[in-house]
């Protein structure tokens, strides 16, 4: 390769990674404004253009999933006349310590309201988990038409008007009487806000029952939404809302959950497992229909995906919690979080804390990497000798260079591994913060007031890139070639561009991370100092 | 899949080397040593070396020189003129195993 090759390469290696910068920044906000907010307000759209449908229509919203027995091609087609009649009046409210529960004429459950302090929406409201015009948890379905139609027009008994279930559990028992069957639903409600049902059919005909349509409290692009099953052999099937196209059957289902970002409807029965249908909806939103002769017995819970309260109900429950493809490594990181958050008693102050202990374990390595950084510092002389004799051709100027290290038994280089291993570590972070519920409004000190939104002064990006400036000064640089010396000089404002938009939680670990890196650097170059004025 | 592997390999030199620049420990870096390999060798051998060459691009490792190495048995060689893309040197008392250096054309080197 000539002199003059090298210099062209030189140039196309600026313009590149320039690009590719420029490219990334587009990129991202290009991404949110063009993408995601148009999505979330079509979505909204949609929402309020569907519910005007369902109150003019009242098609057949409510037909049983398909079974190959039950239904023929012409039974299709006769969709029940069905109104949701009443469906607004609520024959029974149960109340437990966690939550409010509404039952419908129907004997569904209409809504549900959570009561701890934390779940409130941005007015202040009491969050509220299910949109009035999607599928109620609790609703039964019959493959026979017939029962069917009728199952959506008579009204449903229960057995208390209102139930005080906040200290101890309680009963409630729910009756529809249907032409030739009895419907009966006997509900048992914990203080915890969980709840066992069986459900019964006194004509032998199958029926369906549903944990309902997913919560839309925070259905947005950054995180999975949809239907979720955990089976017997513990591998979970995900369907993303949007993605069902047909239905599809399941057998041997221990667990199932509708969720959005942060909250969940979850039937589980883990000793007898089920058979699960998922249908699609008009959006081709997975709907999830458990099977289910004569009598079924289930138990259930409506409310935040939290680690603990899952983890008390049956650990088998918290796989509902999932963090996206990357679930292997998050939801350790999680639970390790979680572990030193009991002992700390504040979010970014555990993130600080886990940024010192990542620095503790690899203090051995950084240390001999600074020692031998050091020893260089007496070779300058010979590597700019080098540096000169191979101007121009960086890969021959490094292969000298190594040579001298071998020489002298030191090597400056961190290496590939401690870098690869933080992008790890940084995902999973990235991954905790946006899906963990317990990190929603996770407040840190002074303006930082949630640690899973952006910084909104762009004080901590500022302070990451400033932090990351000073590491680049104080470290012994070896790198020779001129251009990518100055690459590496801006790679700091590159860092803090990228960090403007991220959660602030991971800007404050790379953050606390830097200024640890620059501590370190700082005490073993006074250590040498002094090792070498006693020397003298 | 060794394409992709390849592919992969290029993109990240070509754009995300920034970050991790002037870090590697060896010669050749661990990217060039992990792309010879998926050319040079089989996907699961080139998988592997590249791992450890990986785990031990740390500072509990000297680093420095590290080619890699293939076996190889040379059949059907043809003497004739031909552009010199890499090196295959014998590795001592190793039979039938060559470290793979790239050729570098040196003629116009010192000006």
């Amino acid at each position: 390769m000539s002199i003059n090759d090298n210099n062209l390469n030189k140039q196309e290696t600026q313009k590149r990674i320039l690009l590719a910068t420029v490219l990334a920044f587009i990129f991202f906000i290009a991404y949110d404004f063009l993408y995601i907010q148009p999505q979330q307000e079509a979505a909204d759209k949609r929402l309020i253009e569907s519910k005007k449908e369902m109150a003019v229509k009242g098609d057949d919203a409510n037909k049983a999933p398909e079974t190959a027995v039950a239904v023929s091609e012409a039974q299709k087609n006769e969709a029940p006349a069905v109104k949701d009649i009443g469906s607004d009046a609520i024959i029974s409210t149960v109340k437990t310590s966690q939550n409010i529960i509404e039952i419908d004429s129907l004997g569904r459950v209409a809504q549900v309201t959570l009561l701890g302090s934390q779940y409130i929406t941005e007015d202040g409201d009491k969050i509220k988990l299910f949109e009035s015009n999607q599928l109620r948890p609790l609703e039964v379905r019959f493959s026979d038409r017939k029962v069917n139609a009728q199952a959506f027009e008579s009204t449903a008994t229960a057995s208390a008007k209102e139930l005080d279930a906040s200290s101890s559990k309680q009963t409630l028992t729910l009756t529809q009487k249907l032409n030739g069957t009895t419907v009966t639903k006997v509900l048992t409600f914990y203080p915890d806000g969980h709840y066992d049902v069986k459900v019964s059919a006194t004509n032998s005909k199958d029926f369906f029952v549903t944990p309902g349509f997913r919560p839309n409290v925070l259905a947005d692009m950054y995180a999975d939404h949809g239907a979720l099953l955990k089976l017997n052999d513990n591998t979970l099937t995900i369907v993303e809302d949007e993605d069902l196209d047909k239905t599809a059957n399941f057998t041997g289902v221990k667990v199932v959950s509708a969720f959005d970002r942060y909250y969940a409807t979850v039937l589980y029965n883990l000793g007898t497992s089920m058979s699960v249908t998922l249908m699609p909806d008009n959006e081709s939103n997975p709907q999830i229909f458990i099977h289910a002769k004569d009598s079924i017995e289930l138990s259930g819970y409506m409310g935040p995906k939290e680690y603990r309260t899952l983890n008390a109900l049956n650990p088998e429950l918290t796989d509902v919690i999932e963090y996206g493809w990357f679930t292997f490594l998050a939801k350790p990181m999680f639970i390790f979080l979680q572990y030193i958050h009991d002992m700390v008693g504040n979010w970014g102050w555990t993130i600080v804390v886990l940024t010192v202990l990542i620095k503790l374990i690899l203090y051995p390595l950084s240390y001999k990497g600074m020692v031998s950084m050091q020893k260089l510092k007496d070779l300058s002389p010979k590597i700019k000798e080098i540096q000169e004799k191979y101007k121009g051709d960086s890969q021959k100027a490094s292969m000298h260079m190594m040579e001298l290290y071998k020489k002298h038994g030191a090597n400056p280089m961190g290496g590939c591994l401690p870098i690869l291993l933080q992008i790890p570590v940084f995902f999973a972070i990235y991954r905790v913060l946006l899906n963990a519920i317990e990190l929603k409004g996770a407040e840190w000190i002074l303006w930082i007031n949630d640690l899973a939104e952006m910084d909104p002064y762009f004080v901590l990006p500022i302070l990451m890139g400033a932090t990351m400036f000073l590491q680049q000064k104080i470290t012994p640089n070896t790198i020779q070639d001129e251009m990518q010396k100055k690459m590496f000089q801006y790679l700091p404002v590159i860092f803090t561009f990228f960090f403007l938009w991220f959660p602030a939680g991971l800007t404050l670990y790379w953050f606390v991370n830097n200024v640890f890196t620059v501590a370190q650097q700082y005490y073993i170059n006074k250590l040498f100092e002094k090792q070498k004025s006693l020397k003298k | 899949m060794k394409r992709f592997a390849a592919f992969l390999i290029e993109f990240y030199q070509k754009f995300l080397s920034v970050f991790s620049y002037g870090s590697c420990r060896y010669y050749p870096t661990c990217s060039h040593y992990s792309k010879i390999q998926f050319e040079k060798n089989t996907f699961f051998k080139a998988i592997y070396f590249t791992i450890t060459r990986l785990l031990k691009c740390n500072q509990l490792f000297d680093g420095g020189f590290d080619y890699p190495v293939i076996k190889f048995k040379p059949k059907n060689i043809a003497f004739k003129k031909i552009d010199i893309i890499y090196w295959y040197v014998p590795v001592k008392e190793k039979k039938d195993h060559y470290y793979i250096i790239k050729n570098r054309n040196w003629t116009n080197e010192h000006k």
